[in-house]
């Protein structure tokens, strides 16, 4: 129980607000699923599982046939990221120090996992269009 | 249980006509080469160890497992007018 609504419950038990008051006041502070408020993991729970990252570029009419079309595996970004666990401890420090000397102030020992999970989850509302005149360019996940 | 791709739809070029390539002859082949292998990446793992590479080289097989069985489904198809690329795993 949040704060707010211990809060509303307080007043009631004064008499201060009705049973109607208190009813509508914590209806309005229960997390609403449906506004993205419980986070990127949740409304990617929601929609389902993401499985694949597109990136398509399609011309207009009548300018040219080139066209791009890629479809990326999530479980190939996802395995992809698993490749930071390789990283020893010692490389590391060099990971780090070529970092800071392209101004790049990062310390890659504080990347994990869940920080990519939490990234991939987020994808999942991801979505570009992009309309140059000449190509129409969107990216999404699928 | 993931298994790496079957099939891969290749063309390069002015290909019309992509070429399908079986990848699923050559994972016996692979495999025979990963098992004689074993011992030797086994021992560079040892080797490694106090050099703390070790157990990466021990989880770099694994986690290129990982990725082969990942490629399934990866699509790309580039049409330049003239030229077209198109890379497939199925």
């Amino acid at each position: 129980m949040s704060d707010s609504q211990k809060r509303i419950l307080d007043l009631l038990a004064e008499k201060k607000i009705s049973v109607d008051e208190a009813q509508r006041l914590l209806s309005l502070t229960e997390p609403d699923k449906d506004t993205g408020t419980g986070g990127a993991a949740e409304s990617a729970g929601a929609k389902g599982k993401a499985k694949y990252f597109r990136v398509q570029v399609q011309p207009e009419a009548g300018s040219g046939k080139k066209s791009v079309n890629v479809r990326i595996p999530m479980a190939l970004i996802h395995a992809g990221m698993k490749f930071s666990a390789l990283i020893p401890a010692n490389a590391s420090d060099e990971v780090n120090e070529a970092l800071r000397e392209k101004g790049i102030d990062f310390d890659v020992r504080n990347l994990k996992p869940e920080d990519f999970e939490e990234l991939v989850a987020a994808l999942t509302d991801f979505e570009v269009d992009v309309n140059g005149g000449r190509e129409k360019v969107h990216i999404y996940v699928e | 249980m993931k298994c790496p791709p079957l099939l891969l739809r290749l063309g390069i070029g002015r290909r019309r006509f992509p070429v399908w390539l079986p990848l699923f002859l050559l994972w016996p082949v692979a495999a025979a080469v990963i098992i004689v292998l074993a011992p030797l990446v086994l021992l560079a793992a040892l080797i490694l160890l106090p050099l703390g590479w070790g157990k990466s080289v021990l989880l770099s097989g694994l986690m290129f497992f990982g990725v082969l069985c990942a490629l399934r489904g990866l699509e790309v198809n580039v049409n330049l007018g003239n030229r077209l690329v198109q890379i497939s795993f199925k």
